[in-house]
C-alpha cells in the first residue's frame, strides 16, 4: 500500500468507527472490551484497542451513549447503551452511509463499464 | 492469568503514565474515570490470557494491543480536548486543545498562529518588563550615538550606545504585556467556546 493509500485508508477507518461503535451498542448494552471484541470479530477497523475509549467517552459526553459502572464478577465495567438522540443519530448516519456507499458503487461500476 | 509482582508493577506503571498525560489537559474525575476504565480492560484481558511462561510477553503483547499510554493519552486529547478546555480554562488544557485544532483544520491553524503570536508578544514584553529591575541599565530607549534605535531589553551594550527612560518603558511594556495577554487568553477561551458551541449545535440539529 502507497503511503498516500494508507493515509486515505486511516481515514476511512476512522469515519467508519464512530458508526461501527453505535452499531455495535445498538442491539444492547455493552461495555468497552465487548465492543472491541465485536468490532474484531467482524471487522479490522480496530487497529488500537484504546483508541475505542477516548470515542466512546466522547460520544457519552455529546448525549449519544449513556454510560453506567456495573461491579461484575471480578471487577466493575463501565456498560453503554444508546439514548434516544443516539438511535435517531445512528439511523440518520445509517441513511447516510448506505447513500454515500450507493453512489460509490455507481461509479465504480461506470468506471469498470467504460474500462471495458 | 495470575500476575507476578513484577506484571502487577508494569501495569501500575502503564496506568500511572496515562493518568499523568491525562491530567495535564482533563479534569481530575474524567482522568479517574478513564484511568478506571483503561485499568478494567487490562484486568479483563489479563483475566482471559492463558497462563503463560513468559509472563512479561503475554503483558507486553496486551499492552502493545492497547497502545501506549502517551498514544491513548493522544487519542483522548483528540476527542475530549476542546471541552476540557472550555470548562477548565487551564492553560495546559487550552494549550494541548489549540494544538488539536491547529492540526486538523485550516480554520484552527490560522487562530492558532495567531494566538500564538499574541502569547509571544506578550511574553516579550512581560520579559522587558522583568529585566528592568535585574539589569537597570540595559532597558529602555536606546540610542546609539544620539540617533534613536528602538526600545527594549539590550544584554550587550555596544560602544556609543545609551539607554533612557527605562522605567518608562518597564512600565509600558508591563501593561502592555499585561493587556495583551489578558487579550490573547481571553480570545483563546472565546474561540475554544464557540467550536464547542458549533459543535453542540451540529448535534441538535439532527433531525429528530
Amino acid at each position: 500500500m502507497t503511503p498516500s493509500t494508507d493515509a486515505w485508508t486511516e481515514q476511512m477507518r476512522r469515519g467508519g468507527l464512530e458508526l461501527a461503535i453505535l452499531l455495535a451498542v445498538a442491539p444492547g448494552t455493552r461495555y468497552g472490551l465487548e465492543i472491541i471484541r465485536h468490532l474484531q470479530e467482524l471487522t479490522d477497523l480496530v487497529v488500537t484497542e484504546g483508541t475505542i475509549y477516548p470515542i466512546l467517552g466522547r460520544l457519552a459526553r455529546d448525549g449519544w451513549l449513556e454510560a453506567e459502572w456495573q461491579a461484575g464478577a471480578a471487577h466493575p465495567r463501565k456498560y453503554y447503551r444508546l439514548t434516544a438522540r443516539g438511535r435517531r443519530r445512528l439511523d440518520a448516519m445509517i441513511g447516510e452511509w448506505q447513500t454515500f456507499s450507493a453512489k460509490i458503487d455507481r461509479l465504480v461500476r461506470a468506471a469498470a463499464k467504460e474500462r471495458v | 492469568m495470575n500476575l507476578s509482582e513484577s506484571g502487577e508493577a508494569r501495569i501500575r506503571g502503564y496506568l500511572f503514565m496515562l493518568e499523568t498525560s491525562l491530567k495535564t489537559f482533563l479534569k481530575r474525575d474524567v482522568v479517574a474515570d478513564a484511568v478506571r476504565e483503561v485499568e478494567s480492560h487490562i484486568r479483563e484481558r489479563v483475566r482471559e490470557t492463558e497462563p503463560m511462561p513468559n509472563e512479561r510477553d503475554a503483558l507486553n503483547r496486551l499492552l502493545d494491543a492497547l497502545g501506549p499510554p502517551h498514544r491513548l493519552a493522544r487519542a483522548y486529547s483528540a476527542e475530549l480536548a476542546v471541552d476540557a478546555a472550555v470548562s477548565s480554562g487551564r492553560l495546559g488544557a487550552m494549550v494541548r486543545a489549540i494544538f488539536v485544532l491547529a492540526s486538523n483544520t485550516v480554520e484552527g491553524f490560522a487562530v492558532g498562529v495567531a494566538l500564538l503570536c499574541g502569547y509571544l508578544l506578550s511574553a516579550s514584553c512581560l520579559l522587558v518588563a522583568l529585566m528592568k529591575p535585574i539589569f537597570p541599565d540595559n532597558v529602555g530607549l536606546r540610542w546609539v550615538n544620539g540617533e534613536f534605535r528602538g526600545a527594549g531589553w539590550e544584554p550587550f551594550l555596544e560602544p556609543g550606545m545609551v539607554m533612557t527612560d527605562g522605567w518608562w518603558v518597564m512600565g509600558i511594556c508591563a501593561v502592555v504585556g499585561s493587556i495583551l495577554l489578558w487579550l490573547t487568553h481571553r480570545g483563546a477561551r472565546r474561540y475554544l467556546r464557540r467550536v464547542g458551541e458549533r459543535r453542540l449545535r451540529r448535534i441538535d440539529a439532527l433531525p429528530a
